[in-house]
């Protein structure tokens, strides 16, 4: 499934310029540790943290995109890092539990 | 570790979560920092050797070994503090003029920390530097970019640098018990 269509079936906002891709599945972490161990790439990341120093976990393993869940408010300069790096940072109101839950639904794991 | 006739394809083994200490000695202020894999490491001061350390911050972490799955080759990275995406922080730095170098190639460059006191710690070899670089392109999986990892030793004052870690600084952290 490409980028897009999930962003339009989730109702995604996209805070970031968008660049489509190809999903091969989700991961959800709050530990950066933890997904820069185990996380894929082409990957969707599902997460409550919105440091800039997420953007350096997601790059290192080409993450497809970050969603940030519960309506975390997100930096300004976590976005601007986002950018400097390709990296596409999406936001959703919905829990983490909500959004496994409508990506699972969607077809995506 | 690289031999001539196989071409590694790393996988990630022996994944351990713990944390990353940092302890300064109130007798000299060297700092200090290590890995530990305890749930309860020392928090209360204590003497080793002339230095009398206590604990200032704590991070979680993993850590990690690389084995080859073509020829079994196991690469152990106990030397490996955390890795820092550099931001450009500094114009006069060598990590900055090198990656200025590969400007417009979707080139993007980490720095590899080893654990302080970085005089008297085992640093990363080059070698192993490369084998993690390799590990980290081969799982991106992609063809129009790929990252470059270079040792902290390119950084005149890393204590300075303003790069982005890649640790858990405020999720979990190890805190002394509350005295009751």
């Amino acid at each position: 499934m490409k980028l897009n269509e999930i962003i339009e079936k989730l109702s995604l906002k996209v805070l970031t310029n968008l660049e489509d891709k190809d999903i091969t599945g989700v991961y959800i972490s709050d530990m950066l540790s933890d997904v820069m161990s185990k996380a894929g790439a082409g990957n969707i990341w599902v997460t409550i943290q919105s440091h800039k120093n997420i953007i350096a976990a997601a790059n290192l393993i080409d993450i497809a995109a970050i969603i940030i869940s519960q309506g975390t408010d997100i930096p300004e300069e976590t976005i601007e890092l986002a950018n400097r790096y390709n990296v596409v940072l999406l936001g959703s109101d919905d829990s983490t539990f909500v959004l496994g839950g409508k990506l699972y639904q969607i077809g995506i794991a | 570790m690289q031999t001539q006739k196989c071409k590694h394809q790393w996988e990630m083994v022996n994944t351990n979560p713990g944390f990353i200490l940092t302890e300064a000695c109130h007798k000299c202020s060297q700092v200090s920092t290590y890995f530990s894999r305890e749930d309860n490491p020392p928090f209360e001061e204590y003497r080793d050797g002339e230095h009398f350390w206590n604990v200032m911050a704590s991070a979680q972490s993993v850590r990690f070994d690389l084995k080859c799955k073509l020829c079994n080759t196991l690469v152990t990275f106990d030397e490996l503090s955390s890795l820092l995406l550099c931001t450009g922080c500094k114009k006069d730095c060598d990590v900055y003029r090198l990656m200025e170098k590969y400007s417009g190639k979707r080139i993007w460059f980490y720095v590899a920390f080893g654990f302080k006191p970085y005089a008297d710690k085992l640093m990363l070899s080059d070698e192993k530097i490369k084998i993690l670089e390799d590990y980290y392109n081969q799982r991106r999986d992609s063809t129009n970019s790929s990252i470059k990892i270079v040792s902290f030793e390119m950084i005149d004052d890393p204590d300075s640098c303003a790069g982005e870690f890649i640790i858990d600084s405020s999720m979990l952290l190890l805190a002394p018990p509350e005295k009751k």
